[in-house]
């Protein structure tokens, strides 16, 4: 059996970031990943990232934002944490060799972002993701941390109350392996294929949260999905909302800039829950061109296309056939971000002792109802450090225990039963029967029918997967299909949390947003959502929101 | 409306069989169908035991670059219909120059070993107290470097990586030009000299197919020619590939073409020089031996000598 001080699950940018404040320590970590770091979604990561570095701007004014932003949905105490940190951080990035594209006098330029008040976005042209990731990369060569790559965990190991570690399925022969830690940290990023249309990649299946929560943690506000409001037709691939901070225009089949009538002072750039649903409203009436709205870029010119958003028209080109410099984009809103996830304090610890979450996965919540655009490479950075230095703390000062003897049998039994099946259902119709009910149940509009439906259908969908899930191909090294039933697994799960979530929500808050309860309603509804599952089924409960400097007020932009 | 393309693909399963074979798929393609999206059709509804690599599908974590119709290209954003259209059918293999682990996933593990072999890292001079402060130009000199995807379709086509497994690689040493080429990095040097080692930026035969077939415009090739032009300008020179080039603009300059033999001794030195005879000797049989003493001076090189002159004066400005 193989131990490391702490394992951490992800090696996106969070995961990586954790990684690197544990091994800096010269303490042992082992960083499991389904995929090679570099591979992982935060590469897609466009637009930039936030901190007040100017003299002109102050955190405080940050902060504003995005508790606004999120609809006051946002823990304060969070928020502030990530704010104030934010600077020092860039700073760190910088030194650690990060290129930012710069202003004329040399310093780090920033851009206009949606829903903020000063262009304080950081970036690297329209690829801060891909630039960061790689930089946490060569930092992780550095650094020396034990890398598992094309690995995937099936279970984060709780025995009476503290973590022992995974146990994870080596890709490459079939074999399951136990990893025995003091410490786990989940860092696996969002949960974007629970649905069909999204900006995420294929490996975004949150299976870090359906470990988590099978654990013991606590999954909080899982229904805040965040639908960004500029998707490829046909394929969702992402167009950054930096394209709108550049000045681009959202138009609609009558050529109107529909914006103005949604939000008149910040048009385009309002936040992005407000500018979906306006897309999807002028859709559904009616106004939209062959399901989708236009983003206009023509008039910014050539010359700036070329030098702020060069991959844009790359992927323009390539998967729309559509030249932003001659044509206007067809996009509409898609899947994008999870707001909630695995429920942690502002040091990314759990309940459970041991367990910690960072990144997209976790809910700290510093987003709220509602993320602002470069405030999530932000978090991952500014928490993945935190999440990082905690499990330091708590391994330094914490004995091994024992790794259960039975936890491996449970995870080989589990998995056994998936191989062992003769006849079944396959995962592809399973997968594209729950995907799209989450498209029809659980979207940009919701209401109590739609969800309910939705939720009948995901529990039926998930006893037929419990049931009868057939794996065709029995080879142990590099079974793919194996991969996909695991990864549903998580899908489904994560489907009847979040619909379960949106269900019990009677208002309209930031991303959810409910037809029957069109309201915000911060005397019944100021409060974050928590699932748990006791006894062997989901427990819902809730817990009030920290407001600190800013009280709710109504939200205009 | 809906083609009928045929779809032929590279197999191969070491668990299972002693060589690779060919197998074949017919897919209804609509337009706008990319190559990965028509072999998640395949692994999905026809045959799941196939694999390969994905993620993003949107050109830029680098997971799905393979051989299809015999070129490196990123599955994700291949056009299906525009192979179909070109070779009337699609043949997809795994990339060439790594070792297969299954179907169309390769073994990257040497690929990753190269990148850790250049310092992979910044090594940061001390920050001046207002911050770092880099001009555009800057920023252009490694903008096209650090556009890398680790995709590995460069060192698939590298004519260098064929027969030499050791050489650093045209993704490796892009990385290391965007250290070198960096404003802030402190080891310049340190990094030019060890790069000038065996097997290191001097292999490179110019062959330019990383650049031709990189899905990202990073231009490989750009980024060695700027490490070696670093290396001569800062006196790195005393390896067999820079006095080999020293060599070359030498006797152009001299008799307005390629003095091969003369560029045998100063680029290997005498020793080294003589182990080269039994090559010599079959040249000469097969007629290729240039006269080793008469070597006539081209009638024009005053015109060469001209060039010469004018790119020193323009140098000097």
């Amino acid at each position: 059996m193989v131990t490391h001080d702490v394992i951490v699950v992800g090696a996106g940018l969070a995961g990586m970031r954790a990684s690197i404040e544990i091994a800096r320590e010269g303490l042992s970590v082992g960083l499991v990943s389904k995929v090679h770091p570099v591979r992982s979604h935060s590469v897609a990561a466009q637009g930039g990232i936030n901190a007040a570095i100017k003299p002109t701007d102050s955190w405080e004014n940050h902060m504003f934002d995005t508790v606004k932003g999120s609809d006051y949905l946002g823990d304060q105490d969070a928020i502030e944490v990530l704010c104030k940190e934010a600077p020092e951080d860039i700073m760190e990035l910088e030194r650690m060799g990060a290129v930012f594209s710069r202003d004329e006098a040399g310093n780090i330029a920033q851009r206009p972002f949606g829903g903020q008040g000063y262009p304080r976005t950081c970036y690297l042209a329209d690829r801060t993701g891909h630039g960061l990731l790689h930089l946490m990369y060569e930092q992780l060569m550095k650094y020396n941390v034990f890398l598992y790559e094309e690995w995937h965990v099936v279970k984060i190991v709780v025995e009476e109350g503290t973590v022992r570690g995974v146990v994870a399925l080596e890709f490459s022969t079939g074999k399951l392996h136990r990893l025995h830690s003091k410490a786990v940290i989940v860092a696996t990023g969002g949960y974007g294929r629970v649905f069909r249309s999204t900006t995420n990649a294929l490996t975004s299946t949150g299976d870090g949260m359906a470990l988590a929560l099978r654990a013991g943690a606590t999954l909080m506000d899982m229904e805040f999905v965040q639908f960004h409001p500029t998707t490829l037709k046909r394929t969702g691939i992402l167009i950054t909302e930096g394209a709108r901070g550049e000045g681009g225009y959202l138009i609609n089949s009558e050529g109107e800039r529909f914006m103005k009538r949604y939000a008149p002072q910040k048009l385009e750039l309002a936040s992005r829950d407000v500018v979906s649903r306006a897309e999807q409203q002028e859709i559904e009436e009616g106004r939209g061109v062959d399901g989708c709205v236009l983003l206009d870029l023509r008039h910014l010119g050539e010359e700036k296309i070329n030098e702020r958003l060069p991959q844009i028209r790359e992927l323009a080109i390539a998967f729309a056939g559509v030249d932003p410099v001659r044509e206007p984009i067809p996009i509409k809103p898609g899947v994008h971000y999870s707001m909630g996830g695995v429920m942690t304090d502002v040091w990314g610890r759990t309940p459970v002792e041991g367990l910690y979450a960072c990144g997209e996965s976790a809910c700290v919540s510093v987003h709220g109802a509602n993320r602002l655009g470069g405030n999530s490479l932000l978090e991952t950075i500014v928490f993945g450090r935190r999440a990082g230095r905690s499990a330091v703390e708590y391994v330094t000062s914490t004995p091994f225990r024992p790794f259960p003897d039975r936890a491996l049998v449970e995870a080989a039994h589990e998995v056994a039963l998936i191989m062992n099946r003769t006849e079944g259902e396959l995962f592809s119709s399973i997968r594209e029967e729950a995907k799209a009910t989450m498209e029809e149940c659980c979207g940009i509009f919701r209401d109590d029918e739609r969800l309910k439906r939705g939720l009948e259908k995901i529990r039926e969908i998930r006893k037929r997967y419990d049931n009868n899930i057939f794996l065709s191909s029995k080879q142990d090294g590099y079974n793919t299909e194996l991969l996909n039933i695991l990864e549903l697994g998580n899908i489904l799960e994560l489907s009847e949390v979040i619909l379960l979530s949106a269900l019990n929500r009677k208002e309209s808050r930031g991303a959810h947003f409910r037809r029957d309860y069109p309201e915000r309603d911060d005397e019944n509804w100021l409060k974050h959502t928590l699932v748990t599952i006791r006894d062997g089924s989901y427990t819902i409960g809730y817990k009030p929101v920290v407001i600190t400097r800013f009280k709710p007020m109504e939200r205009r932009y | 409306m809906a083609t009928k393309v045929k779809f032929i693909i590279k197999r191969f399963d070491p668990e299972l069989h002693k060589d690779p074979y060919w197998q074949g798929y017919t897919l209804d393609v609509e337009d706008g169908m990319t190559v990965l999206e028509a072999l998640l059709k395949i692994s999905t509804t026809e045959d799941p035991t196939l694999t390969f690599r994905r993620s993003c599908r949107s050109a830029i974590c680098g997971s799905c670059a393979m051989t299809i119709n015999g070129y490196p290209r990123l599955a994700c954003n291949t056009q299906v219909i525009e192979e179909f259209r070109r070779k009337g059918e699609v043949v997809i293999e795994p990339l060439k120059n790594y070792t297969v682990l299954k179907d169309l996933m390769v073994d990257m593990t040497p690929f990753w070993n190269k990148m850790e072999r250049i310092t992979p890292y910044l090594v940061p001079s001390k920050e001046p107290e207002d911050g770092w402060k880099i001009t555009k130009e800057d920023e252009k000199k490694i903008d096209r470097a650090q556009r890398c995807i680790m995709c590995g379709s460069c060192n698939s086509v590298c004519n260098t990586q064929a027969v030499d497994q050791h050489f650093t690689g045209p993704s490796a040493l892009a990385k290391a030009w965007r250290f070198v080429g960096d404003v802030r990095e402190k080891e310049k040097r340190e990094r030019l000299l060890r790069l000038s080692s065996e097997h290191g930026m001097w292999d490179c035969t110019r062959c330019i197919h990383c650049t031709e077939y990189c899905p990202k415009g990073v231009e490989p090739l750009e980024a060695i020619e700027r490490l070696r032009e670093k290396a001569l300008t800062e006196g790195i020179d005393d390896n067999p590939g820079a006095r080999h080039v020293m060599a070359l603009v030498d006797s152009v300059r001299r008799v307005g073409r390629l003095d091969e033999a003369a560029m045998t001794f100063k680029t290997l030195g005498f020793l080294r020089s003589i182990g080269m005879i039994p090559f010599g000797l079959k040249m000469e049989i097969h007629g290729k031996m240039p006269h080793p003493i008469l070597f006539p001076v081209i009638e024009d090189i005053e015109e060469v000598r001209k060039i010469y002159k004018k790119v020193t004066e323009e140098e000097e400005d």
